[in-house]
């Protein structure tokens, strides 16, 4: 049991980049099922490709299944019966922890020659699902397959669909010396209770430093608050998109004091929580706020960034909708180590107010700097970069009329570094421009969208 | 004499239909600036958003705050202002919502009368309200309206209501008596009839903006403002007629 694939086809590069629709012809299958997933590979792609829009259409009457199939759902990808269609031993294991049994054999052949250690570290290049297969096959693998040594680095994201509490209880006794563990997606629907995440944390969180649970959907107050009681030594907490965690509850976040890395993108986050985190969390290298639309007052953020988080290495302010020139100011003076600045989207940063000039000259360490559609980005500001930014490795001013070919040969001749410049949709950079500039900065990539 | 700057759309989701009218404020060509792009940009979004069902019946300037936020959002850097309209029939409470921002309006007409009327939102002459966008070093040089701004109105409506969308170039040029005697001679709600009509209104509007000697509204009100003309005004015309009937899919 596992996916039953509708449609799949290796990529083939198209000629000419153009905006089209697909359509392919999707294998009829005989079960109902809510879930449907998109892989995307973009191998061939020179740039980020866009998907606009997916449409599903269908038929309104549900057709008539015969009796002979099985209706299978999401909900019920545990108790399936037929154990030769396993595709991830997970779900044996969890079905038969309990009865299984092992055969005894007087010894174990040549394993018995081998140290531990070298039989661990050829365990180590098996994944999670084989793990667990091997470990049912005797005594001594199983007691190596559950060897809390091979579980220091785990990450269950690809097996997103089918981590449930049950997964998580029998992971647990393995999961004792965990140092980095990768929950994102999983837990969904229903799958993963906090009760089944909050006992796991309670065995497992001592060790942990690097904890990702992107798109944790069913994340709540309870759940951070057990994260931050339980992790003492949490360095990196990635909550991108954990959107059913109250804007109060970040609050707890301000208990790690050792975080060097924090991602909030797009979640619900408050001001006075993460003034508290700022504050107190002063080791911090590594911040996501993209998106965090429940922030009334960026300068004020930016302010308390530059008074207390000076180490800061690479900040995420992309749709920071009220950051301004002050906001700006405190955080270039305070923030000297900056490598990585996002300020897209952020329309109330104004190039006249020299904003984007005092960042270039206090920001020496700059690498990767975007500016995407703030459309007063000019001539000034590149000259700025050119002159004091000289390790800039990417660039983005998408959308700005204001930036002149001129400007940008002044850039790319002074930071010869830069690998990725975005001039999409600058409306004094056509083709022709980028031709040319191509021709003379070959290990440059200069994307323009084509979809102007 | 056509500029192409006004723009429009006629759109329909579930219960509600909804017309909309932009008219591209003309003097954003002296600076090298398309006007009928913002307009045409702007009538496109709304009836986008309106297919989508993604709008509220009884809140009209929710469709006009959510498109003019999309063309905000759009990575083309577009520049240029209009006025905007929008009406909505919520065909299951029987009530027209209004929202407009501007020179444009709409007229609703019962048994020969107006009974419902757009009120004109001016800063000055000549000056309506708009929403707009402009380039980076003219931002507070330029007006600039909210799309809150805009006035909203709700009322019921009847079978047989007649409702008269459009921009200025159609009452700046005609007076509502004569809108009212063309209307006349709508004798039933065929979409033929009602398109001849529209046409005869929009015709002749266009012809009267090309009389130099004809006291026009426009003129009326420029005299009231202390300048002395005469004549009619020409401009883009759009007129948008709809009349409120029984429901056929």
């Amino acid at each position: 049991m596992g996916w039953e694939i509708l449609w799949s086809e290796a990529p083939s590069k198209v000629n000419g980049p153009q905006a089209r629709q697909f359509t392919p012809c999707i294998k009829q299958i005989n079960f109902p099922t809510n879930l449907i997933r998109l892989e995307v590979n973009s191998s061939l792609l020179d740039y980020y490709t866009e998907l606009d829009a997916v449409v599903l259409h269908g038929v309104k009457e549900r057709p008539v299944l015969s009796l002979k199939t099985s209706m299978i759902d999401m909900n019920d990808i545990d108790e399936d019966e037929d154990e030769e269609k396993f595709a991830c031993g997970m779900d044996a294991l969890n079905k038969q922890f309990s009865i299984v049994t092992l055969r005894e054999w007087p010894t174990n052949g040549y394993f018995d020659k081998l140290p531990y250690e070298l039989i661990q570290l050829i365990l180590s290049h098996l994944t999670v699902p084989d793990l667990c297969r091997l470990a049912q096959t005797c005594k001594l693998l199983y007691q190596h397959c559950c060897d809390p040594l091979q579980y220091i680095h785990l990450s269950l994201q690809p097996y997103w669909a089918r981590i449930n509490d049950t997964s998580l209880e029998h992971l647990q006794s393995r999961c004792t010396l965990i140092q980095w563990l990768n929950l994102s997606w999983t837990g969904n629907r229903g799958a993963i209770s906090v009760s089944g995440f909050s006992r796991f944390l309670k065995v497992c969180g001592s060790e942990l430093v690097r904890l990702e649970l992107s798109c944790g959907h069913f994340l709540n107050e309870t759940c951070l608050e057990v994260i931050t009681e339980m992790c003492p030594n949490l360095q990196e907490l990635n909550l991108s998109s954990c959107d059913k965690i109250p804007p109060q509850a970040f609050n707890h976040i301000a208990k790690v004091g050792s975080l060097k890395r924090l991602i909030l993108y797009r979640t619900k986050v408050e001001q006075t929580a993460l003034l508290s985190i700022l504050n107190f969390c002063s080791e911090l290298q590594h911040l996501s706020l993209g998106s965090c639309v429940m922030i009334e007052d960026y300068d004020l953020i930016a302010s308390m960034m530059g008074a207390k988080c000076k180490k800061l290495r690479s900040l995420d302010l992309w749709r920071c909708k009220n950051i301004t020139e002050s906001g700006i100011a405190e955080l270039a003076s305070g923030c000297q180590l900056l490598e990585e600045l996002d300020l897209g989207w952020c329309p109330t940063l104004q190039s006249s107010t020299g904003c984007f000039t005092n960042l270039a000259r206090k920001l020496p360490n700059l690498q990767k700097l975007f500016l995407t559609a703030n459309r007063s980005v000019c001539d000034t500001d590149i000259e700025e970069l050119a002159a004091n930014c000289t390790h800039l490795r990417q660039l983005d001013i998408l959308g700005t009329r204001m930036v002149s070919p001129a400007s940008l040969r002044k850039l790319l001749e002074s930071c010869k570094d830069l690998s990725l410049l975005d001039v999409s949709f600058c409306s004094q950079i056509d083709n022709r421009v980028v031709l040319e500039l191509n021709a003379n900065f070959p290990n440059v990539f200069i994307k323009k969208s084509f979809t102007q | 004499m056509c500029y192409g700057d006004d723009a429009c759309f006629v759109a329909r989701h579930r219960t509600a239909d909804v017309l909309g009218v932009a008219d591209g404020v003309g003097g954003w060509r002296d600076y090298g600036v398309d006007p009928s792009q913002f307009s045409g940009t702007l009538m496109r979004t709304c009836e986008r958003l309106v297919k989508e069902g993604r709008f509220v019946p009884s809140n009209p300037v929710g469709i006009l705050t959510a498109g003019y936020c999309e063309l905000l959002q759009n990575k083309v850097p577009l520049l240029g202002s209009s006025t905007a309209c929008i009406v909505v029939l919520d065909r299951s409470s029987h009530r027209l919502h209004t929202a407009n921002l501007g020179d444009s309006g709409f007229l609703v007409v019962r048994g020969g009368e107006v009974v419902h009327r757009s009120d004109e939102q001016q800063h000055y002459f000549n000056t309506p309200f708009q929403l707009s966008i402009a380039p980076p070093e003219a931002e507070g040089v330029v007006l600039s309206d909210s799309p809150e701004a805009a006035d909203s109105t709700s009322f019921d409506v009847q079978l047989g209501d007649i409702i008269l969308t459009a921009t200025d170039g159609l009452f700046d040029n005609m007076p509502d008596y004569m809108i009212l005697q063309e209307l006349k001679k709508l004798k039933n709600s065929n979409y033929e009839s009602i398109q001849q009509t529209a046409r005869s209104i929009a015709e002749q509007a266009h012809e009267l903006a090309y009389d130099p000697t004809y006291m026009s509204p426009f003129a009326q009100f420029a005299c009231d403002n202390g300048l002395n003309v005469r004549g009619g005004k020409p401009d883009d015309i759009t007129v948008l007629l709809s009349i409120v009937a029984e429901y056929t899919d």
